[in-house]
């Protein structure tokens, strides 16, 4: 549907600038998961839909998800979608939305036949239904006994999800914009939002996409960290660009590591390893998490595991020469298991760790994974920009799905494997919500005539940035603060560091400087702009963790050693100051009610495994 | 010269006349190592530039890495050089553990993935890098797979039913699944496409392995209902019988793939529902 | 201007190539022995006057396997060049003429031989 036009191009600092026009019902930004689902959805409502995406779609981040896909099918055992949703809030620390969450659970097994009606090629049990196996956290009967719950297609879950959903993109013959780097959105005077600026990396062109609908299906922002299971491309566009626009970011400070990333690499060992049987062990070959979590063990949810690692390394029972991480053994498994149901992760640990599986444990460390926190947005999608009197008044024109929104189906610690069913449960509800309010087939309104402009002057500032430090350099410098001060346990002092070392940072990004000055697959801009992008989030987080006086679920205060249901169950909302290197920081309150009399709100309880 | 151009031309790539910036040239050494650096510390790599917004031929650059400095993959190594040497060296990467395919590229003489080969694998002592054989470059090591992705497109990558659709999952004994392994892990890097002299000669006709062997994991899956058409689909001289069994596919796959089977395994179907 | 897509697609599939396929697979396999037999014959012969040649060839077993022979060989090489020629000849303006070109002279060959076994075991 491109209006394929150069209008008068805008000129920025003397350089002029051609602009390609698109005019579309909803576009989508970032083709992962969540992205994809939101896609097809729009498509088969007969929107009018773009998806612009900054790498080809199957090399998207959900292609690195492994474990698998959490749904109460009941292939196993009898299942409930109450049992998945109690263990959701419990593993959110209460800290999750429970109509969200009642949202999610009760989609969850519809969402799966659907992927499995695509073509998704699930593992199979001896009766020829999907294979599901246990993960951390799930449990049968609101806590009473492990439940087998995640689907999976053996440890490449992601990998089949993401390219089955590609597939369905091109049978609804989506219209896609394949290595675009989004820029920045365009809003108007009214703060709606009508549009993303967007640069096509291959010949250099800027696009300018008005649009009904843009939704940001971005991904997390794993890249601020110095060693995380994240990939490259792992920067949370879309969380900067909602900063950028004034938005709020919500409940940044929960970040949670992967107990089982290789050491040194960083690459993930899924959980799924533990659910087939894998377990922990220290330097002196004991199986610790018995001590941490007596019912649950290796099986306790993410953070309570990466936090046990932490300690057993802090108090000297680390594994390896130096002591620094512990074992993930394998070994006692039956070859013929790990060959069928965990062949991704046994490669992985043969090329980045030189261990073979059937032999030899693999070494393994607490490594950044997740984010909880991102734009905080209603259960269609819907992005929120709290008022005074309104704490869930809705922004027009935007929505966010996926790792980038922040829903908040996962609050303070997400389960396993309930990641790859947020993508495409609130991907279908995301599409849904557009076909109300997009699908009416009228034009939108004509966009401003500077629309766009700024972004563009963005990329002009940094295309001809001319300072003193190097991407690579300053990079590096916030992902060593953020890995530093803002890591498992966190306590004032660390934090107070962080948020003066990030302010440094941030306020040295003046002074970056670009070396390439050419548009076309100008990947020294690109890093520049990712890097932008980064900074403001390693800010809202440590300012938010650091405002944060209490433990709750991955965020872990040493000083604050209790959650604190009186004065801190509520969300943290934070706004970035781009002028003063500053976040204010506001709250919004934790929805305290389901969305069916099928379920009542789960009051708060001790958290324990 | 352009994609477009290049597409244009017909894709062939075996003529008399090589296209006019097709010589590559010998480009700068960028660090030279110092003079009293230890002993095995710093590898040589000369990496394929081209820059597609001057007129000048491609080039190729020599950089110094700093072994004690860097990871142990190949692909830390061009990090390496882009973070401390030359940000405008230009390169795909993203996932670097091996899953997405972005990092595809021709190292050492060998079409494999820069994130999970090893540098010490290398057999020659200076390692030279360059894009994915016979396509057209964009820039430096990216090469333009538009063509590669349509063909990929164009077999139709989905599961095709007629019959109703159940309401919980269509059941697929673990016989039926374990057919799939060994298919649906493609990464769609286009290391085997791009190794395939069938593919260098007739690419713009000829599917290549790694299209042929997404054709033959939808032909595979039980639960699909249009065998038959998708058969139809690739039963062309050019299309499917380009193959010649040179078998660099398989060599080439990263992920331990075998696409030379799954074509043979596309013409023994062929065969058994014709003769 | 086209699309990608239909540039992939091109013109279709010509739903022709396993016929070909499977007649390269069945002749190489014939190929095989006949080759062998010929082989035998002319090592049999070495050193045999004419007509001795001459009466072995018009013996009816004998010509029924070089007719076979020259069959097999005819079709699996018409096959085999005409495949060499489409990897090896980018250009169309060329690739058509070489084709046909190489097509007549196999077959013609083919022919020739044909009708010296057949005028052979005839008696002519």
């Amino acid at each position: 549907m491109a209006e394929d036009k150069l209008n008068g191009a805008p000129s920025v600092n003397g350089r002029a600038y051609p602009i390609v026009d698109h005019d579309y019902d909803v576009v989508v930004i970032g083709a992962g998961g969540s992205g994809l689902r939101a896609v097809v959805g729009c498509s088969e409502a007969g929107l009018r839909t773009a998806c612009i995406t900054k790498v080809f779609p199957t090399r998207s981040h959900t292609v690195a998800a492994q474990g698998g896909i959490a749904a109460s099918l009941g292939n196993m055992h009898p299942d409930d979608w109450r049992w998945h949703m109690y263990d959701t809030v419990k593993g959110s620390d209460w800290l999750g939305d429970q109509d969200a969450i009642e949202y999610l659970c009760r989609h969850a097994p519809q969402a799966v036949y659907e992927l499995e009606h695509w073509g998704m090629p699930f593992s199979r049990t001896d009766q020829g239904k999907i294979l599901q196996r246990a993960f951390g956290g799930m449990s049968v009967d609101f806590g009473n006994g492990q439940a087998m719950r995640t689907c999976a297609a053996a440890d490449r879950t992601g990998h089949a999800m993401l390219h089955t959903m590609y597939g369905q993109a091109l049978r609804h013959s989506a219209e896609f914009f394949i290595e675009y780097f989004a820029i920045d959105l365009i809003m108007d005077d009214e703060g709606v939002c009508r549009g993303v600026m967007a640069l096509c990396l291959q010949d250099g062109s800027l696009h300018r996409f008005k649009s009904k609908q843009v939704i940001l299906a971005t991904g997390g922002y794993g890249r601020a960290y110095f060693s995380c299971t994240s990939a490259h491309i792992c920067t949370g566009d879309g969380n900067a660009m909602v900063l950028r626009a004034g938005l709020p970011l919500q409940d940044m400070e929960f970040v949670q590591f992967h107990p089982t990333g290789v050491y040194g690499a960083g690459v993930l060992i899924t959980e799924g390893a533990r659910g087939e049987g894998g377990f922990l062990t220290n330097g002196e070959g004991e199986r610790f998490m018995e001590r941490y979590a007596p019912t649950a063990k290796d099986l306790a949810s993410r953070d309570v595991v990466s936090r046990a690692i932490t300690i057993e390394i802090r108090e000297g029972r680390g594994a390896g020469p130096n002591k620094e991480h512990v074992y993930l053994n394998l070994s006692h498994l039956d070859p013929k298991l790990l060959a069928e149901r965990l062949p991704g992760i046994s490669e992985s640990a043969r090329i980045f760790s030189g261990v073979d599986v059937t032999r030899e444990p693999i070494p393994v460390l607490p490594t950044v994974h997740y984010n909880m926190g991102g734009i905080p947005t209603n259960m269609h999608g819907e992005v929120i920009r709290p008022t005074k009197g309104d704490p869930d008044a809705l922004m027009p024109g935007l929505m966010a799905v996926g790792e980038a929104a922040c829903t908040s189906v996962h609050g303070a610690n997400r389960l396993g494997s309930n990641s790859l069913i947020d993508l495409v449960v609130f991907g279908r509800a995301a599409a849904l919500r557009c076909a109300e309010i997009a699908g009416n087939g009228k034009a939108s309104a004509p966009l401003p005539k500077d629309a766009g402009e700024k972004a563009i002057a963005r990329l002009d500032h940094f295309r001809y940035a001319d300072g003193d430090i190097p991407t690579a350099e300053l990079r590096l410098k916030m992902q060593k603060t953020m890995q530093t001060d803002c890591a498992v346990f966190r306590t004032k002092e660390s934090l107070q560091q962080g948020v003066k070392g990030i302010r440094e940072v941030w306020a040295q990004a003046k002074d970056l400087k670009v070396t390439d000055r050419s548009l076309v697959w100008n990947t020294d801009l690109v890093e520049t702009l990712e890097l932008d992008n980064l900074i403001c989030q390693a800010a809202v987080t440590v300012n938010g963790a650091l405002n944060r006086e209490e433990s709750r679920g991955a965020h872990a205060r040493e000083d604050f050693p209790k959650r604190d249901d009186e004065n801190w169950m509520k969300h943290t909302l934070a706004y970035a100051d781009f002028d003063k290197y500053t976040v204010s920081l506001g709250e919004r309150p934790v929805h305290s009610y389901t969305l069916s009399n099928e379920i009542a709100y789960i009051e708060p309880k001790e958290r324990v495994y | 010269m352009t994609p477009e151009k290049w597409r244009a031309n017909g894709n062939k790539m075996v003529q008399l006349t090589l296209p006019k910036n097709s010589k590559i040239h010998q480009g700068k050494e960028w660090n030279p190592p110092p003079k009293d650096a230890e002993e095995g510390r710093w590898r040589a790599y000369r990496v394929y530039r081209y820059d597609p917004d001057t007129d000048e031929n491609p080039r190729v650059d020599t950089y110094w890495v700093d072994t004690f400095d860097c990871g142990p993959m190949v692909l830390d190594a061009l990090l390496w050089i882009k973070n401390n040497v030359d940000s405008t060296l230009t390169f795909r990467r993203s996932c670097r553990e091996g899953v997405c395919g972005s990092c595809s590229m021709n190292i050492d003489g060998t079409n494999t993935l820069a994130c999970t080969m090893h540098a010490e694998e290398a057999q020659k002592e200076t390692i030279a890098i360059y894009p994915l054989p016979h396509m057209p470059v964009v820039k430096d090591l990216v090469p333009d797979l538009t063509h590669f992705y349509a063909q990929h497109r164009s077999i139709e990558p989905w599961l095709q039913t007629d019959s109703p659709t159940p309401g919980k999952e269509w059941r697929q004994s673990r016989e039926d699944r374990e057919k799939l392994d060994g298919l649906y892990e493609c990464i769609l890097c286009a290391c085997c496409t791009t190794s395939c002299p069938s593919y260098w000669w007739n690419g713009d006709r000829y599917l290549g392995p790694a299209t042929l062997l997404q054709a033959y994991r939808w032909m595979s899956d039980s639960r699909d209902e249009h065998t038959g058409e998708r058969l139809d689909n690739v039963e062309d001289p050019f299309k499917l019988y380009r193959c010649r069994t040179i078998l660099n596919c398989t060599k080439a796959c990263p992920k331990g793939l075998n696409p030379g089977k799954s074509i043979a395994s596309i013409r023994a179907l062929m065969v058994e529902r014709g003769e | 201007m086209r699309t990608p897509l239909s540039q992939a697609r091109g013109l279709g599939a010509a739903h022709k190539g396993p016929e070909t396929f499977w007649r390269q697979r069945v002749t190489a396999v014939a190929n095989i022995p006949l080759v062998l037999f010929l082989i035998f014959s002319i090592l049999l012969h070495i050193g045999s006057d004419y007509a001795t040649v001459k009466a072995y060839l018009a013996h009816p077993i004998v010509a029924v396997l070089m007719l076979g022979l020259v069959l097999s060989v005819t079709v699996h090489a018409r096959i085999g060049v005409k495949e060499i020629v489409e990897d090896y000849i980018q250009s169309d303006a060329i690739r058509m003429p070489v084709m046909l070109l190489s097509s007549f002279f196999v077959i013609g060959a083919g022919l020739a031989c044909a009708i010296a076994i057949v005028k052979i075991s005839l008696g002519a």
